[in-house]
């Protein structure tokens, strides 16, 4: 990862132009001259800020080397550095696909929809034709076949209409989408590509798409007034998209969101389980037939559970032999940290040691009984 | 509410043998559910338990989804030798009124019985209780009773439950999306990992102790309860894996094996409710031929459901299904030679549903009008259950 210095300056300039600021978090600095603090972190990164930012902001937990790195630095620093990276973009894209349903055989592999995440770190490109780019891919074609099905779902999942609300709109976008002339949402058009993009450009593309990710990234509906100013100001400048999420993080709501646990999505799990005993993010074709088969249980569990247990069992996890264990304590106590962000309490890790203590129990059984907890499930 | 579904009926094989040659029909079937006595019947069938209580018990709810035509099903009964046989059986219903809300919203409405205005592509539960929240709270089951298999992927496990205060999660079915568990890609991911360790006794205990000791000991009763059936469902999963539903293929491979789980569970765990949701038939937008080869296979599939369930001395006098499409097709081929949906048509608007089970009608054909929303009402009535926000009927004229 780098530092990209602009983002920081450009995020402290606009946050405290765009919504008044960023509460006193944000504007008592958080950009020196380098872009770093200097003083005192204003809210510093432990095991369970930092596991719970970098999930929200890239769907995975911290890499160790990131918990090397990060642990007691200051969260907005943290927060400059990340959504300024490419695998932020890498895992937006991947997550708007997934609210348009294009996964699996559907997802897009035009070059188009690929090279989204790298124009979007250059700033040449901006989430709103990102988007455009995404529905006007063939996939999105496949997925929403024939003139009824298409428009109805762009005037719904980009302008967020009920088309039953809407039914002389949706026969006039059919009709557009049949290469017919017609005012569709008050501008005329006569293509397929026209009906996307009306939408697309439509304000109410900009309140959905803010208040879709503001619930995502925040885990909760966002203050109506805060988010028509957002919204406006996407509206006016989608590439400032990046600034708003950085000022969603540093607010009230996101630090009343971290006193919270709420559900790790399929997506998460997966790259959790990879990180957390591998170190490393799985590749797309370990991850998405997991994602695939854990997005076809209503409760997932059971399956997480034989995966995890696969994982453990396989021979690619370092665990330690029993005997080699020096310290169990030391041991014990680093595993909660590690899958939960948090210490743990003495009757954890006394819990942990006394079945160490019976011949019958492995390391991999004490991981395999936390990987398997509803808590790893949560965060 | 009308029926009754607790008298016991204890039905002698002899008796029953007699009255079948005696009377030869339907036709001595008495009140309400559950009064069915041998009548219909086939020699084939196997011996009942003489002390089974004979009533419905069990319900296969097969929403037939994706878009289907009654033209393609009842209209060319060549397509679907063994709905046709159910509903010679049963209970056939050629005018069940839908709404076009989209594949979702129309599927939700036939589970919740409500008409559910909801977009296309949303992906999140619905705000109305479904008929396995009414069936599994009001009755008292446990979630291992009730499953939904499903076919269309993540939004579909979203029928599963409500997000309603007084259901939820906690009255919710197991939900399996056959075709994203049983993925290809999946099974040899998971042939590449090997087995896991078989696990003894007592590291069971060991694992079990550790996990109570985690977290707050406020939570541990509904951590506990999670991890009970999550247990149960893990070694299903397990065990189905090794049947070669992952190697099913084919134009409806998704809903094949829907209807593949969906028979394995029947058989082996008896649910009191098992939902199935199909979707290939939407190949239609862009293969009318497509189309029709979907609706033949899964007829084939439902039929061995159907055997299944006969072939089962308990479940052959206790099991009720009900089979029925969420909304039609267009009238007319679009230029792709397929048919989407949104025309407004009769053919769009109207579907064939049929109902076959113990105290159904036989070879009985309502012409009148129903709702697709009327099904889960008769459904859940059927095994005691009272779908008390639903806004259904029962379905007219259901009962012999």
């Amino acid at each position: 990862m780098r530092v990209d210095v602009s983002w920081g300056l450009l995020w402290l300039s606009v946050g405290l132009v765009l919504v008044g600021g960023l509460g006193g978090a944000a504007q008592d600095g958080g950009g020196g001259q380098d872009g770093r603090t200097v003083a005192q972190p204003v809210l510093a990164l432990d095991h369970h800020v930092l596991r719970t930012v970098c999930l929200d902001l890239l769907g995975r937990p911290p890499l160790p080397v990131e918990r090397e790195a990060w642990l007691g630095r200051d969260l907005r620093e943290y927060l400059v550095e990340t959504t300024g990276s490419l695998e932020f973009w890498e895992h937006w894209l991947d997550e708007q696909l997934y609210f348009f349903l294009l996964i699996d055989n559907f997802r897009p592999e035009t070059e188009g929809v690929r090279s989204v995440p790298q124009k979007m770190v250059e700033g040449r490109l901006d989430p709103r034709e990102a988007v455009h780019r995404v529905v006007l891919s063939p996939s999105f074609e496949m997925r929403n076949p024939g003139a009824d099905t298409f428009v109805t779902v762009v005037m719904e999942q980009l302008a967020g209409m009920r088309v039953q609300k809407k039914a002389r709109e949706l026969e006039i976008g059919k009709a557009l989408y049949d290469g017919r002339s017609g005012v569709f949402l008050k501008h005329t058009g006569n293509s397929q590509a026209d009906v996307v993009r009306i939408c697309v450009e439509s304000k109410e593309f900009a309140r959905v798409f803010i208040e879709r990710e503001y619930g995502r990234l925040v885990h909760r509906e966002g203050p109506k007034k805060a988010l028509g100013s957002w919204s406006m100001a996407f509206y006016r400048e989608p590439g400032l998209f990046g600034d708003l999420v950085r000022e969603w993080f540093a607010s009230e709501a996101y630090m009343a969101r971290l006193e919270e646990q709420h559900p790790l999505s399929n997506r998460a799990f997966v790259n959790a389980l990879h990180v957390d005993l591998l170190g490393r993010m799985p590749t797309q074709a370990e991850a998405e037939p997991m994602r695939e088969a854990l997005d076809g249980l209503g409760d997932s569990a059971p399956l997480r559970s034989i995966l995890a247990r696969l994982l453990l069992d396989s021979g690619r996890v370092e665990i330690p032999e029993k005997a080699a264990i020096g310290d169990q304590r030391v041991w014990a106590a680093a595993l909660f940290p590690r899958f939960f962000g948090r210490e743990g309490s003495e009757g954890e890790v006394n819990a942990v040691c006394g079945a160490l203590d019976e011949p019958s129990c492995r390391p991999a059984t004490v991981l395999y009984a936390l990987l398997s907890h509803p808590e790893y499930h949560r965060y | 509410m009308s029926f009754e579904t607790h008298r016991r009926d204890v039905l002698k094989i002899g008796a029953a043998a007699g009255a079948f040659a005696g009377l030869g029909g339907w036709g001595m079937a008495q009140d309400g559910y559950g009064r069915r006595r041998g009548a219909g019947r086939t020699a084939a069938m196997p011996a009942v338990d003489p002390d089974a209580e004979v009533g419905v018990k069990h319900v296969i709810f097969i929403a037939m989804a994706g878009g289907v035509r009654s033209r393609e099903t009842f209209g060319t009964p060549d397509n679907v030798p063994n709905l046709q046989a159910m509903a010679d059986e049963g209970v056939l219903y050629p005018r069940m009124r839908t709404s076009n809300l989209g594949h979702f919203g129309a599927t939700m409405s036939i589970f919740t019985g409500i008409s559910e205005a909801r977009g296309i592509r949303d992906n999140a539960r619905g705000t109305d209780p479904t008929m396995f929240e009414y069936i599994r709270k009001d009755l008292g089951l446990r979630q291992s009773d009730v499953w939904v298999t499903t076919s269309g992927g993540p939004q579909q496990t979203n029928y599963s439950y409500s997000v309603h205060a007084d259901y939820g999660p906690k009255y919710g079915a197991n939900t399996l999306d056959g075709d994203g568990i049983f993925n290809r890609e999946f099974k040899e991911l998971l042939d590449a990992y090997g087995r896991p360790k078989a696990m003894e006794e007592a590291e069971k205990d060991i694992l079990d102790r550790v996990r109570k000791s985690i977290g707050r000991a406020s939570d541990a009763a509904e951590n506990a309860a999670a991890t009970a059936n999550a247990a149960k469902v893990e070694k299903y999963i397990l065990e189905e894996l090794t049947r070669g539903t992952s190697s099913l293929r084919g134009a409806n491979s998704g809903d094949a094996k829907a209807l593949r789980v969906a028979r394995n569970l029947v058989s082996l765990f008896k649910p009191t409710i098992t939902g199935v949701v199909l979707q290939n038939a939407d190949v239609a937008h862009g293969s009318f031929n497509g189309y029709s080869e979907v609706i033949r296979r899964n007829d084939e599939a439902i039929g061995e459901i159907w055997t299944a369930v006969k072939e089962d001395p308990e479940l052959a006098y206790s099991t009720a299904i009900f089979v029925l499409p969420e909304f039609g097709r267009n009238k007319d081929l679009n230029s792709r030679r397929g048919l989407d949906h949104g025309d407004g048509s009769d053919d769009l608007r109207y579907v064939s549903g049929v109902a076959w089970g113990p105290g159904f009608a036989k070879g009985r054909v309502v012409k009148d009008d129903v709702r697709t929303i009327d099904a889960m009402y008769s459904a859940c009535a059927a095994l005691g259950a009272d779908p008390s926000h639903a806004k259904g009927q029962k379905l007219k004229r259901l009962l012999a």
